[in-house]
Order: C-alpha cells, then structure tokens, then sequence
C-alpha cells in the first residue's frame, strides 16, 4: 500500500487538493478515520483550498438557476443520519446509495439467497440456517423491499434489502477485506435510541447474509470493525452506514 | 455537536467571507426543506462552484451540468452537513472540485491511451491571472506570493488542473515525494497567510 504509515500524513496536502487517485484516497480515508491530527491537517486544508476554489467565481449562465430551483423542488432531501456522533464520522462516499426497481431487487434477492444456502457446511448448522434462510427468503420476497448497495470505507461493498413489512433486514457483503487480526465486521441498527447489535458478519468470505430484526423505515444499519466476539456498543467509527428506506413501490 | 474537533478554521468563518457568514444556518434551513434558503445559499455559492468546475473541466456546457449536479447535492444532502468538520463553503467548494475532477479523470481513462498527460488546461496561465475573479484577491494573491515557485506550481497543476500528484510529478519532472511535500507544505502556508490576515 502506498500510504504507508510513516508517510500518509504527508497526503494530507495532496488529499485536500483531490490530487489522489480513487484507490489511494480510499487508502488515505482509512488512515484519517485512526489519526485525529491528520483529519485536523486535513480540515484547515480544505479551508485554505476552498479560498482558492472562490478566487475562481465566474457568474454562471442565468438559466442554470431556474433549472436548480425547479431539480430542487421534484427532488426529496437526505434525512439526517443519527446519532450524530456516528454520523459525523462516515465518509461522503459512503452516503452514495441507489434504489433499485422491485424486478431487481426480485433478482438479487435470488443471488442472495442462493448464497445463503450455499454457505451452510455442516448438517447440525441446517435446522438453524433453514429457519434463517425462510426468514431471509421472507424479507427478500416481500412486497415493498428495498434495496440498496453502498461502497465501505475499507473497499468493498454492502447490500441491504429491508421489508418495511416484517421489520427485518438481510445485510450482505462483497468483497470486504478481512478484519485485521481476530478482529470482526459487527453490525448495528442505529436510531434515535441509540445502536443495537444485530450480530457479526462471518468471517471469511463474509458472503452470507445477515438478518436483523426490529428494523424500521428510517433506521440505519451500519457495520464497525470490533474485537473478538463482538461488543456491546460500538467502539469504533461505521465503515458503512445505510438507511433503511421504506419501500420503493 | 462535538465542538472539541473544532479546528481553527471550523468555527470562525472567514471575515473575508462577507456574505456568507451565515452560510452554516442557511444550510441548515435547506435542510429542513427551506426552498427560500436554498435560493440565498444558490446566489452565495454558484458563481464559486461555477468557477472552480469551469476552472478544471473548461468546456462551458460541461461545467454548467455539473455545476446543476453539484447545487442540486447541496439541496439533497443538506442534512449531512456538519459545522463542526469545517466552514459550509469549504463543504460545497470540496463536493464540486471532487465533481469536477472525477469527471475529468472518468474522461481520461477513456482517453489515456491516445493522450498521455495532455498538458493542462491552463498550463500557461500566470497564478496572478487565476485569483482575478475574487471577493478576496489581494489576499489570496498575496498569499499565494509567499509560496516558493514550486510549491505554487505543485497546487495550480494539482488543484486547477485536476491531476493527481504522480501527474503533477510527472509534468514537473520531479519525485512523487518532493510534489506530495510541495502540496502540503504550500496549503499548510496558505492557510496560516489567511488565518494570520484575518
């Protein structure tokens, strides 16, 4: 990796200016969520960038306002993501999410839960998975499912199919990196109440899915990196954090 | 809000700013849905978001739909401003360079094979020229005069050029560590010129 430790405080220049490349900005905003002084750099940075972008003010054409105005107005807003203290630490990128048409997410939920099936290895793991798999196939199949996929802040991504209907979630990965260590990915439902656990993701290829429950339209579900076994709260900033939408029908 | 990671420049907007003082509550309004504020947060930044995407993509109608692009993610992700991670225009100036050059390096990458490191779109233009345009520019200017000739070069290629740093050092003929210095240490006097001036 090129933003090795020793030197990955001396992008913070580079960063600002958006003068990295897609992978070695992802590397450098991986760094920035551990080092508080480089995020600090990095703030009074983009300050002094931003002063340099104003210096560039041209009055655009006059019709680009009304066209704004009128977009503005047929254009629903990002609710705010709580708790704040979360919030504030996921990365732009992250936010970007898409909802997909219900003939798509049909398709994708059958991946999804061919996959399920495919993860269960050993025959005592089957009633278990079973039980899981219909609850998963059930929020799959259900009318008004969304679903949204999202990019992590350490690569890869997430999908998250909710059921408005059953209050459930099915959260899968793709191509996430290995935790560092005997680390893992645990994820949470996050509202105004705080964060819950909704249980780890596998280790591994981190491919099969996740069921969680009690989900409800404006939730986020969010994935931190957590010792061994878990925690009881989150102890580290979100790699990702979705909202969980309400149906897209 | 977590006011501790205030940085120096997160909690006093620039005097130089005029205006756009209250830029922060405006933004805050729009995203309550204050289609009023959004028109006042429009007149206060269009013509910087404008500039800076010209500044980098050049070609007008290019820039004026990103441009759109970029007010309309003001309006849509308003919510997800946070004053405490920085000044509202460093926010709205930071999403349309990032629009901007993501452009231009989607662009390249369909045209890098033909056209290697193409010289910049404004390689000859003076760092003088380039701050006419501002509220501030004899600040900026001055500022800008206190930088070394590298280190002002490193930042135009990089910052109005759109290129990365191993492009910038490869237009410059030097190391990929000396330009990754020269950036940092060139916005690092910047911003102390601006903070010690206001």
């Amino acid at each position: 990796m090129s933003a090795r430790r020793h030197d990955a405080h001396l992008l913070t220049g580079a960063y600002a200016a958006d003068a990295l490349d897609g992978a070695e900005r992802s590397a450098f905003e991986r760094h920035l969520a551990r080092c508080a002084s480089c995020a600090e750099e990095v703030r009074g940075l983009r300050e002094a960038v931003a002063r340099l972008g104003t210096a560039t003010a041209v009055e655009p054409p006059a019709r680009m306002r009304e066209r704004t105005l009128a977009a503005a107005a047929s254009t629903r807003q990002l609710p705010p993501v709580t708790p704040a203290r979360l919030a504030r630490r996921v990365p732009r990128f992250a936010r970007r999410t898409a909802l997909v048409r219900p003939a798509v997410v049909t398709a994708a939920a059958a991946a999804i839960a061919a996959l399920a099936v495919f993860q269960v290895s050993t025959a005592h793991q089957l009633d278990q998975a079973q039980a899981r798999n219909s609850a998963i196939a059930a929020v799959l199949a259900a009318p008004g499912a969304s679903m949204e996929t999202s990019g992590t802040k350490v690569g890869g991504r997430v999908t998250v199919v909710v059921s408005p209907r059953d209050h459930q979630a099915v959260i899968t990965a793709a191509d996430l990196p290995s935790p560092p260590g005997t680390r893992v990915y645990q994820l949470w439902v996050i509202n105004a109440s705080g964060a819950r656990s909704a249980g780890l993701l596998p280790r591994g290829g981190a491919a099969s899915p996740v069921l969680a429950d009690s989900v409800r339209p404006g939730d986020h579900l969010g994935i931190t990196v957590e010792p061994a076994g878990g925690t009881t709260q989150p102890t580290t900033p979100p790699i990702v954090l979705v909202t969980a939408r309400s149906g897209a029908r | 809000m977590n006011t501790s990671r205030t940085g120096p420049w997160g909690g006093s907007p620039d005097p130089a700013e005029g205006g756009r003082r209250n830029l922060a509550g405006l933004v805050a309004r729009v995203a309550r849905g204050d289609h009023a504020a959004f028109e006042t947060v429009y007149d206060q930044v269009a013509g910087p978001v404008y500039g800076i995407i010209r500044k980098v993509l050049r070609d007008p109608a290019q820039s004026e739909e990103v441009a759109q692009e970029v007010m309309l993610e003001v309006w849509r992700t308003a919510s997800r401003f946070d004053a405490g991670r920085g000044s509202a225009l460093a926010w709205v100036m930071t999403i349309a360079h990032r629009r901007a050059v993501d452009r231009v390096r989607a662009e390249n990458a369909a045209t890098a094979r033909e056209r290697k490191l193409a010289p910049g779109p404004d390689s000859g233009e003076d760092v003088a020229e380039l701050v006419e345009a501002a509220m501030d520019r004899q600040r900026i200017r001055r500022c800008l005069g206190t930088l070394t000739a590298l280190q002002s070069e490193s930042i135009r290629l990089a910052y109005y050029g759109g290129y990365t740093y191993p492009q910038v050092a490869g237009l410059l003929g030097i190391a990929l560590g000396t330009v990754k210095t020269r950036i940092r240490d060139g916005l690092i006097r910047l911003r102390d010129c601006m903070d010690v001036a206001s």
